[in-house]
């Protein structure tokens, strides 16, 4: 089943998902990358009705960037999380809603800070230490809610994602077996083995 | 000119054997007495049935029991567990203690697991050391001692202020005191008034009425005060060391 | 499921003397799984005017976003401030234009209102969903655990309660209301508003 998690730390953004497609009881594909680079500092874990997180995620990269096009300016984390909400927001009350979930993590350039927001289909929104979606999240919060240090280095970070990631695939009946995790930081966004 | 559509199908009716007749009821243990109470209407829906029928039942005297639910089956479940008490008394010669009462209410309940007395049900009263008591059911025979309940329709408005009040919940003493454990009558008396005008307040099905019943351990101090308390009446049975009050307040009536 | 309780959460107004009070819990969760212990839902609408929106999460933000575009449109336009009450017609106007389709909010709104002698008057209401409004004279409350606060108030309260007592009564008021609420909880933040200065706290409270 899809599952994605995020956790902040010290002056970074951790951002895992999982790499399989999904179609019915079928795999269809296990290396899909589900993190969507938005911007230099801006990473976006997306997951929920395949069309619809494709088409989704593409129109908030191409509106992202055109806003830095047309106002040479890039937006900020809360920023990109608002205009990301409130697409979500009007789309909920539209004729067919788009059934994405999202995880925005980024770097605030301007106040030098790491920032993680949780997004759902509805356009629910709130601003998060650490956060997940999918089933994963049944197991990840509690033991985050144990294990999560604010402080932490990156080293430190991966590790506590790496015991998210283990205790997934230990207890959940339906675990997704590889993981892309993606790292947003002061030099910007990278991927990086686990 | 009949629907003939309706009578192309067969009609099914069922019987539904309960209803739910509004109330609620509410008892705290002190120290040396218990305060067991409830308001007197009883409702159906929106309409009163009536602005007088008890609630809380001197099932011994030291045993008091509340009932808020289905009236019916409330009414019929007291008068079971008067019978079983009496044939108690018969065979033994004494009253039963209010531990073992609990413990009776709860097999009574639990026989009828699979079409239940649709009923709370809260006892209070004393222990047979002398302590104030107060035992708490649901409908198939779960219970727990505790230091207050409430239960029935404005449950909800009430069971969070005596968190407050009684358990001194989200409060901290002040420094080098502690709070009390158990509250003296008066304040008990002032809570359970309070608790229930702003019940009545804000729940319609609560209201009218309210009856306070007091059961005092043996040499209470407070029994003289209860006394001389206007408009208490004494209603411990024949040769009684502990004692058994009845106070009744009006209750607004909108 | 119901739609007003899949968020949780819950929010509760009193007049004082002098004073307003408006406090709410912080938990957002999605049905029993608790996401954040950090989300609010009371925004500053003007200086003295404080309105708290419990409900459907996504509609917090949403209904805020409006609230504050139409307020900062009716201040351009009148060059002044909007007083409380015009801005509780306001909010159950902006309600009631979805009537059929609605907001899944019950806004609280608390404020002081200027008289012409120049003092300042309490002021607190709520609506439903659709706009129906209540001016209560006492406390409103909305929310999860909107019942348990109406028990909670009903028996703390008492008129003209200074600034601190206020807060001490909403405070308690909401802490055991929120503890007896499986969805609403996980701290608070209250907001006492006087004639010269807003004071704000936020409360540690049980995290289960």
């Amino acid at each position: 089943m899809e599952t994605s998690f995020a956790i902040t730390g010290k002056g970074y953004v951790l951002v895992a998902a999982d790499t399989t497609a999904a179609r019915s009881i079928v795999k269809m594909k296990t290396d899909e990358d589900k993190i969507k680079i938005l911007s230099p500092h801006l990473l976006m874990a997306y997951s929920g009705e395949p069309g619809d997180t494709i088409q989704f995620s593409e129109y908030v990269e191409r509106n992202i960037r055109l806003y830095q096009i047309r106002n040479t300016l890039t937006l900020g984390p809360s920023a990109a999380a608002s205009w990301i909400r409130r697409s979500l927001a009007d789309s909920i009350r539209s004729r067919r809603p788009y059934a994405v979930n999202l995880l925005v993590g980024g770097y605030d350039t301007s106040s030098h800070t790491p920032e993680l927001y949780w997004i759902d289909y509805l356009g629910t929104l709130t601003k998060i230490p650490f956060g997940a979606h999918g089933y994963g999240s049944y197991f990840a919060l509690s033991l985050l809610d144990r294990y999560h240090d604010p402080e932490a280095s990156l080293e430190e970070g991966i590790a506590t994602l790496k015991r998210c990631l283990d205790e997934v695939a230990k207890r959940l009946v339906v675990s997704p077996g590889k993981y892309l995790v993606k790292v947003v930081d002061k030099d910007g966004v990278r991927e990086i083995e686990i | 000119m009949p629907d003939m559509n309706s009578l192309a199908h067969p009609q099914q009716h069922q019987f539904n054997p309960y209803t739910e007749n509004g109330g609620t009821i509410l008892a705290i243990a002190g120290e040396d007495f218990t305060v067991i109470a409830g308001d007197t209407r009883q409702s159906e829906g929106y309409s009163i049935q009536t602005r007088y029928a008890p609630k809380v039942f001197r099932l011994t005297d030291k045993a008091v029991l509340a009932v808020n639910g289905f009236a019916a089956d409330g009414n019929m479940f007291v008068k079971k567990v008067r019978q079983r008490l009496e044939w108690y008394r018969h065979a033994h010669a004494k009253d039963m203690p209010l531990r073992a009462i609990a413990r009776l209410i709860q097999t009574m309940l639990y026989a009828r697991r699979f079409f239940p007395f649709y009923v709370y049900n809260i006892l209070g009263g004393i222990e047979e050391d002398g302590s104030g008591a107060v035992y708490s059911f649901d409908p198939v025979g779960s219970y727990e001692r505790e230091a207050c309940r409430a239960a029935g329709a404005a449950q909800s408005l009430v069971q969070p202020f005596l968190d407050n009040q009684i358990y001194f919940k989200n409060q901290t003493p002040a420094q080098d005191t502690s709070h009390p454990v158990h509250l003296p009558l008066h304040s008990v008396l002032a809570l359970v008034i309070d608790s229930f005008t702003g019940a009545t307040e804000r729940h319609i099905e609560v209201g009218d009425g309210l009856e306070m019943y007091v059961v005092l351990a043996r040499g209470n101090p407070a029994l003289q005060s209860l006394q001389d308390l206007p408009g208490a009446e004494e209603v411990t049975g024949t040769q009684a060391e502990e004692r058994v009050f009845v106070i009744r307040r009006d209750l607004k009536k909108d | 499921m119901s739609i007003m309780e899949l968020n949780g959460g819950s929010v509760i107004a009193m007049v004082g003397k002098d004073c307003v009070a408006i406090a709410s819990d912080l938990r957002l969760g999605n049905q029993a799984l608790g996401l954040s212990s950090n989300f609010q839902r009371i925004f500053p609408v003007t200086d003295r005017i404080y309105v708290g929106l419990p409900g459907l999460g996504t509609d917090v933000h949403t209904l805020w976003e409006k609230f504050r575009f139409r307020v900062n449109m009716y201040t351009i336009k009148e060059e002044r401030e909007i007083e409380p009450e015009t801005f509780a017609h306001l909010v159950s106007s902006t309600l009631y234009e979805h009537r059929f389709g609605p907001y899944f909010i019950e806004p609280v709104i608390a404020g002081l209102a200027k008289t012409p002698s120049g003092g300042v008057k309490p002021f607190i209401a709520a609506t439903d969903l659709i706009g129906c409004l209540n001016f209560a004279k006492d406390f409103v409350v909305a929310g999860t655990a909107s019942s348990k606060l109406f028990g909670m108030a009903e028996g703390l309260w008492e008129p003209d309660l200074e600034p601190e007592d206020l807060f001490e009564t909403i405070s308690q008021a909401l802490m055991n209301a929120v503890d007896r609420d499986a969805y609403s909880g996980w701290g608070c933040v209250v907001h006492v508003i006087t004639k010269d200065k807003i004071v704000t706290r936020t409360l540690k409270g049980r995290m289960d």
